[in-house]
């Protein structure tokens, strides 16, 4: 018996889709494009955190040696670092390369250290993580260098990774905030969208309860149908997210110059599934809240 | 079968709708209930089938106090009272075949059973040729019987109308009658408000009268 009534029940409500284009279409077009909205920007959001973890991930830190320390303890540093710490590479800088370097990085005003003493240049080691690291190894790491002997001063570009990492924080804030509040009006735009729906139908609604049937039951189709809707809405979605992913965006990017770094998450299988279960689910919230209000006035 | 204590029906600071109202109705009646416009009539048949509370007093159907009923148990209720409107209220996107069965889909019958008892009832309502046929189509004679085969569908114990004649040719009054009469042949309580002089003369029977919410006369 429950097996008919569910088919029934399933039937009936892809019929009432179908008696009822107009409706049906504006519910599904509204779902599409706020779930649209909703997973391009969260798509957009992934992208810009993995943009900003892998600049944090280029994370190079020097380390400062006394003005006193002499070369062969410059070097006894470095070796003992790369022995410590084989997530490095290590490389030395010593006084004269640093004097080259300096040169070569002042280009027409070089001549201005011509009265330099190589020994006022401090000896400096230059480490590179061989993988990525997350800010807090980096932070972790340079505490940990910065108590080794010899080193005055560890620099690994605190201020701008601070600023990438309130960014981070900035990003993932604004995210979880335009997340609800994109749900919060999608959920409200179909319910209001269903319950124009349910108000078309009330008449039928009115004879059900009069022939003796339950809430649940009157219920049934319309949640049936936003289900529906919702499943096509986010099938719409998909789709417009798959073309901005495939066409829209590496057309953008061979274009226009600024937006070579612009990127999006990717799409996998597991973002189809869970954008057909929330479209699914906002169809289905929509249309109870819809239902719901209906029964009880 | 139907019984009403001490009813009493207003809407706020309203005239009482029905006042102080006590009935009984017997397993198998068949019961008029007439009186001018404004009476109570409509009132006193939505109170039966629990569209409408009373404001005070007890109404008991087939053995349960309708007054006292959870919300859970009205669709229950209704599964043993037939209904039949004035205008119809039929489902105008279905067909005569749905519209009867509609009243078994939500008791859960499979579609052979479903289409057996509907055409059963439409048989004997005279409209087995129109099954398939939507309601516009239809006579408003015809549709009133469409809606009397769906009230019957189920068999209930109690049949309730609401001028059912009222907006039909005076031709066709005594045909929709008469199938309220077979009902009634059958075992159904039967109790159809009228305010037609001439229906209530054609077929006597018991003949409750209300004027201004209270009972004028029983006979």
């Amino acid at each position: 018996m429950i097996f008919h009534v569910a088919w029934r029940l399933l039937r009936r409500a892809v019929m009432n889709l179908w008696r009822t284009p107009l409706p049906s279409l504006v519910a599904v077009l509204t779902m599409a494009l706020a779930l649209f909205l909703g997973a391009g920007f969260l798509s957009a959001l992934s992208g810009a955190r993995a943009l900003l973890r892998a600049w944090g991930a280029e994370a190079n830190l020097t380390l400062y040696l006394a003005q006193s320390a002499t070369e062969a303890q410059g070097a006894a540093l470095a070796e003992r670092v790369r022995l410590e710490h084989a997530e490095l590479t290590v490389a030395l800088v010593g006084r004269e390369e640093a004097l080259t370097r300096l040169r070569t990085d002042m280009r027409d005003l070089a001549s201005a250290l011509d009265g330099i003493s190589v020994s006022a240049l401090p000896l400096t080691v230059e480490l590179s993580p061989r993988g990525q690291l997350t800010s807090a190894d980096v932070r972790k790491l340079a505490a940990q260098l910065a108590r080794m002997p010899d080193v005055v001063d560890v620099e690994y570009g605190r201020e701008w990774r601070d600023k990438l990492e309130e960014l981070g924080r900035g990003l993932r804030t604004a995210g979880s905030a335009a997340t609800a509040l994109i749900l919060g009006a999608a959920i409200l735009v179909v319910a209001n969208t269903i319950r124009l729906a349910v108000y078309a139908r009330r008449d039928e609604i009115e004879i059900m309860k009069l022939v003796g049937a339950t809430d649940s039951y009157v219920r049934m189709p319309f949640l049936l149908e936003g289900i529906l809707q919702g499943l096509a809405g986010a099938l719409i979605a998909l789709c417009g997210l798959v073309a901005v992913h495939r066409v829209l965006l590496p057309r953008a990017q061979a274009a226009f110059a600024f937006t070579s770094g612009a990127t999006l998450g990717p799409i996998v299988p597991a973002h189809l599934v869970a954008l057909l279960a929330f479209g699914g689910a906002v169809g289905l919230l929509g249309s109870w809240l819809a239902v719901a209000r209906f029964l009880r006035t | 079968m139907i019984e009403l204590r001490n009813v009493h029906k207003a809407y706020g600071d309203e005239p009482a709708t029905l006042d102080d109202l006590s009935l009984q109705i017997d397993k198998g009646e068949f019961v008029w209930l007439t009186g001018p416009s404004g009476a109570g009539k409509t009132t006193l048949l939505k109170m039966l089938f629990c569209a409408e509370q009373p404001t005070r007093g007890e109404i008991h159907v087939g053995g349960h106090n309708v007054t006292r009923l959870a919300p859970s148990g009205v669709p229950l209720l209704r599964r043993s009272i037939g209904v039949v409107f004035q205008d119809f209220k039929l489902l105008p996107h279905r067909t005569v075949l749905e519209n009867v069965g509609f009243a078994l889909e939500v008791l859960g019958a499979s579609d052979r059973e479903i289409e057996e008892r509907a055409m059963r009832r439409l048989d004997q309502v005279g409209l087995r040729a129109k099954a398939l046929a939507l309601p516009r189509t239809l006579s408003g004679g015809e549709q009133q019987r469409v809606a009397i085969a769906r009230a019957l569908v189920n068999d209930p114990a109690v049949l309730l109308a609401d001028e059912p004649t009222g907006n039909l040719d005076p031709s066709l009054t005594d045909s929709i009658i008469e199938l309220l009469f077979d009902a009634n042949a059958r075992g159904t309580t039967v109790v159809v408000a009228t305010h037609d002089h001439a229906l209530l003369q054609r077929h006597a029977r018991r003949t409750v009268t209300l004027a201004a919410g209270k009972l004028v006369s029983d006979v």
